[in-house]
């Protein structure tokens, strides 16, 4: 190694000399004063860089937002697929155990698994992408409640708020539409908006107000959130399914691609939930059938 | 973030210790700054739903800042093939920096940490990320090797010319700061 070279100046000022050349270059510089004033002049300079450390501060607003994304993301992480945590189970060692003695035994256990794993995934699966679709939606009101997800678009008109996600969300965004009152008022009214995370992409959070209750609305693609089990309840073509979850109701029902999440803490039975925004309206009478 | 030991991710107060630097380096990428913003949320969900793939051993900070360029560079093509900006990302519009047509005021407002910033945005974009990079998050030249996908030799070559570079940008912009105060002193 020339150990005059300029990059190697270069090289020990960011530590990215080891060992032996280290040691060389060291020795070196003790003599070379061209090499010394190269390096004083360099470190004068990145010095004068690192007086300016960060070069950028990252907004309040921005750390608001990322803690609050991280806060929804983590709580929506799904539990390993079923076949992968089968997999797992027949990675780990069986040999210590009585099915080392008899391994037919084993064989037998894991076929008996994936049959019945067969017989039921689509259902398991279904169910789970449910429940974590529901899991999202009440940590999702709860943040909202709390003041941990500020809203990013604070307007009543459904318009503007279907305008703002357009291009922001991973699917065709649409709102249902509102319900209104015989005397023109609408049943409840739309506050805000926000993007929030689930599963790794964006789905829409709407918010509303009625009388002195916050309402909040999840929307994302059917692709990534099912609505399945609960208390079904049907109108026309679509099927609510109502959950009561920590002290929370939970409507979801899904549409054109999309799935829908309706979080609030109105303290009714499912038929007077839906009852609630649709009592006195044409369509109420389909409501009280199922009573 | 780490891993507890059933791989479920935990979020640390540690974890938003980068955030400085990330959204130092989503500014230099995309020069606006709501583009940066975004670009960095964007990232911490990216990086949250692909926890599980993390190693325990893995260096997160570089992982994090390979994420958010595949991301910005991702979006980049996409806008491309939209043909939605120009060809040339890196010249679309910096709000970044302040500009004033009285080179006097200019100069006499400018602090220090300023005149870097602004040096730094007039460099091409090869060279305003290993800048930030090396100078800024102290990487290693394998960890900015790995962050931009090329050898360390590439490194190390394109930090000289992006530092030569960076330092006759600012001498010029220090010398004329200083002669301006100077001149308002007399």
């Amino acid at each position: 190694m020339n150990a005059c070279e300029e990059h190697n100046v270069q090289l020990y000022l960011d530590n990215e000399l080891r060992g032996q050349e280290l040691e060389d270059f060291r020795a070196h510089l003790s003599g070379c004063v061209a090499c010394r004033e190269q390096l004083e002049e360099q470190q004068e300079f990145s010095d004068l860089l690192h007086r300016s450390r960060p070069l950028y501060t990252a907004p309040h607003e921005l750390r608001t937002r990322v803690m609050a994304a991280q806060h929804v993301s983590v709580s929506d992480q799904t539990p390993d697929p079923l076949p992968k945590r089968v997999l797992r189970l027949m990675k780990q060692p069986l040999w210590n155990t009585k099915f080392a003695v008899y391994p037919w035994r084993a064989l037998a256990a894991i076929a008996l698994v994936f049959v019945l794993g067969m017989m039921f995934i689509p259902t398991i699966a279904s169910n789970a992408r449910a429940a974590t679709y529901i899991d999202t939606a009440l940590t999702t009101h709860r943040s909202y409640l709390d003041g941990r997800l500020p809203l990013e678009i604070e307007s009543d008109s459904p318009e503007a708020v279907t305008a703002w996600f357009a291009g922001k969300v991973p699917f065709d965004f649409r709102l249902p539409s509102s319900q209104v009152l015989p005397n023109d008022q609408p049943a409840y009214r739309q506050v805000g908006a926000r993007l929030v995370n689930y599963k790794g992409s964006y789905a829409a959070l709407i918010t509303y107000a009625m009388k002195n209750e916050r309402i909040s609305l999840l929307v994302a693609s059917n692709k990534s959130a099912t609505a399945s089990g609960g208390e079904e309840i049907r109108s026309g073509a679509l099927t609510f399914h109502y959950h009561t979850e920590a002290g929370f109701n939970v409507i979801t029902w899904s549409t054109h691609g999309l799935t829908y999440a309706q979080v609030s803490s109105v303290h009714t039975s499912a038929h007077q939930s839906c009852l609630v925004c649709h009592q006195n309206m044409a369509d109420s009478r389909k409501f009280q059938e199922h009573q | 973030m780490s891993l507890t030991p059933n791989g479920a991710p935990v979020v640390e107060a540690a974890d938003i210790e980068h955030i400085d630097g990330l959204y130092s380096y989503a500014l230099v990428l995309t020069r606006n700054r709501s583009e940066a913003e975004d670009l960095v949320q964007d990232t911490y969900v990216r990086a949250i739903g692909a926890m599980g793939r993390l190693r325990p051993d893995s260096n997160v900070k570089s992982w994090l800042f390979t994420i958010l360029r595949n991301t910005w560079f991702n979006q980049l093509r996409q806008r491309r093939t939209a043909k939605l900006v120009a060809l040339d990302g890196e010249e679309g519009a910096m709000d970044v920096a302040e500009t004033s047509k009285d080179p006097y005021a200019f100069y006499v407002s400018k602090t220090e940490h300023e005149q870097v910033r602004e040096a730094i945005q007039q460099l091409p974009v090869d060279f305003r990320e290993i800048i930030l990079l090396r100078e800024f998050e102290e990487l290693s030249y394998q960890e900015i090797a790995t962050i931009l996908d090329c050898p360390a030799g590439t490194v190390m070559s394109r930090l000289a010319r992006a530092r030569a570079k960076l330092r006759t940008l600012l001498s010029a912009a220090l010398t004329t700061s200083d002669f301006v105060r100077k001149e308002a002193m007399e």
